[in-house]
């Protein structure tokens, strides 16, 4: 396991109100894994990340990158890499080149492997021709590839995204979308927050879903979705229902939603729903499937 | 070896914004030059165009010079980390495997020779206005190692203000007055209890040394700058203990984000 943390629980006290950020929150991370923490805004993702990367103490609970707690061990942030909400994580009067060559060495990298693996980098991230141009002066998707970068010169076992994609045009989310999955499949574990919950669906192996500082819910994205979605089909066809096949299916409990479309709830009466339609020509034939956006909105809204 | 590493990586990320932005530099030297020209002008008024400053006018010029070698140092570390919190960069620094108080003074140390330099031009361009040639000694080095050390504590002290509070600006400015008065005030000219007591202030007894060296020719005595050593030593020890303290604040509160 490359991440574990244990019931970490933060407080603040707000104009002498005490406010619980984070309470018992237990995540963990496998190498290759992509994890994707979701929460309505102040819901707690952002302190839990920070707790993780060892930027804010937890009042309670533990954290582990491989075993080393970041609170009390410092070799253990050469484990992690982070990028933080937003553009602030660059000096943008620097390039990237001489970002990744300052960031490297911080991480405790020798010049010589930093040269080598900032080449590597740009080239794989398809910044070199970008290299030595100041941070300001490149687009916002520019900009987080570079950070993404420096996030990851020291190769870490664990990369923190917070908000990966917030304020990118579709060409760049795509790009970040397609790293995310190329540096996961190298073995790095990958924990992102993100309010785009398609972009969460689509990359991530497991979802936690935190309101209110707890975690209401952590599952494999295929298990949550399973768990939410119906037993019912859905039928298009590629022409309409004649009167006389209508009446039949609706005796059957077909719901007809259209001429051309139809729901089966009831699965034994599927292949019976079929031999009707028989020889009508069917366009597509798809078990309901809940997406995590109504997921996630039905369990906030329960909580 | 990774502090050594380090040392070069800020050498050279100093270097590469000094080159980048020399205008700034190149404006800051004449605006430090055309204050100190103001000041000696206001001084020349006040005790009238027949009073010769003589001796006093070198002790001007070495303390004026410490205040904007200082005010370079104070700029580097506090002005730094208030500017990185505000720029975000900060948190990337404090997720380096090198504590953040040796990041600090590595940093100071690598930006230090850039800093003498541009100190020394604007000592030569004040030296050459005035036409007031000062003579420098081997002996001026200790009093001089002594103003850096307690420069250092008193910068980290204001770190710690600006890691904690961030919005640090209104102290940093009223801080450059205090500084001044720190670094002008004749101890070597005290007597009596006041002289005691001026060796409880930070920077203000090497200074003294050092302009006692500089400015009036004076030979060095060893055991004063034994006690400098230690004044600036209680100084950077205070910084350091502030500074720790600061940052488990800091990251108790969640104070390393945000501005």
């Amino acid at each position: 396991m490359i991440l574990e943390s244990h019931k970490l629980k933060k407080s603040y006290r707000d104009k002498g109100r005490l406010i619980s950020a984070v309470h018992d929150v237990s995540l963990r991370i496998a190498a290759g894994e992509v994890a994707a923490f979701l929460g309505p805004n102040g819901a707690g993702k952002t302190t839990t990340i920070k707790i993780i990367a060892g930027l804010l103490r937890p009042d309670e609970g533990w954290v582990r990158i491989c075993d080393r707690n970041p609170h009390k061990n410092q070799s253990a942030l050469k484990l992690l890499g982070a990028v933080l909400e937003g553009n602030r994580n660059l000096y943008w009067r620097l390039t990237p080149a001489e970002n990744l060559e300052y960031f490297g060495v911080l991480r405790g990298l020798s010049p010589r492997i930093v040269q080598q693996r900032s080449h590597v980098l740009l080239e794989r991230f398809n910044l070199a021709h970008k290299a030595q141009t100041i941070v300001g002066a490149l687009s916002r998707g520019m900009q987080q590839k570079v950070a993404i970068m420096v996030a990851l010169i020291h190769q870490p076992r664990l990369l923190l995204l917070d908000e990966p994609t917030l304020g990118l045009d579709v060409e760049a989310t795509e790009e970040v979308k397609q790293l995310v999955r190329e540096i996961a499949s190298q073995g790095c574990a990958i924990l992102l927050t993100t309010h785009q919950l398609a972009i969460a669906e689509e990359l991530a192996d497991r979802i936690a879903i935190i309101n209110q500082g707890k975690v209401i819910m952590e599952q494999a994205t295929h298990d949550l979705i399973r768990q939410f979605s119906g037993s019912a089909y859905q039928i298009e066809l590629e022409v309409s229902l004649d009167p006389a096949r209508r009446l039949k299916l609706e005796n059957l409990g077909t719901d007809i939603e259209t001429e051309t479309k139809l729901r089966v709830s009831n699965l034994a009466a599927l292949y019976q729903v079929l031999a009707l339609l028989k020889p009508l020509p069917v366009l597509r034939i798809q078990k309901e499937e809940a997406n995590l956006t109504d997921i996630f909105l039905k369990l906030v809204r329960e909580q | 070896m990774n502090l050594i590493w380090l040392f070069g990586a800020e050498l050279k990320r100093g270097w590469i914004l000094q080159r980048r932005y020399v205008v700034e530099t190149i404006a800051l030297m004449i605006g430090l030059t055309l204050v100190f020209c103001g000041l000696l002008v206001s001084t020349q008024n006040l005790v009238g165009p027949d009073v010769q400053l003589g001796d006093r006018l070198d002790a001007l010029v070495v303390s004026y010079v410490l205040w904007s070698l200082s005010l370079f140092i104070m700029g580097n570390i506090a002005g730094e980390l208030q500017q990185e919190a505000q720029t975000g960069t900060l948190e990337q620094l404090f997720l380096s495997p090198i504590r953040a108080a040796q990041l600090l003074i590595i940093r100071a140390l690598a930006n230090l020779a850039p800093q003498l330099v541009i100190n020394l031009a604007i000592l030569i361009l004040i030296m050459a206005i005035t036409g007031n040639w000062l003579s420098f000694s081997l002996f001026a080095l200790p009093p001089l190692i002594t103003v850096l050390l307690s420069a250092y504590g008193l910068s980290l002290v204001l770190g710690s203000l600006a890691l904690l509070f961030k919005k640090v600006q209104q102290v940093l400015a009223v801080f450059q007055f205090l500084l001044f008065f720190m670094l002008m005030a004749p101890m070597e000219t005290w007597t009596g209890p006041s002289y005691l007591l001026g060796w409880l202030l930070p920077i203000t007894p090497s200074a003294g040394l050092l302009r006692n060296v500089i400015s009036y020719g004076a030979p060095l005595d060893w055991i004063l700058v034994l006690l400098a050593l230690l004044n600036s030593a209680l100084y950077l020890g205070l910084g350091l203990l502030l500074f720790h303290w600061a940052e488990r604040k800091a990251k108790k509160y969640g104070g390393l984000g945000g501005y």
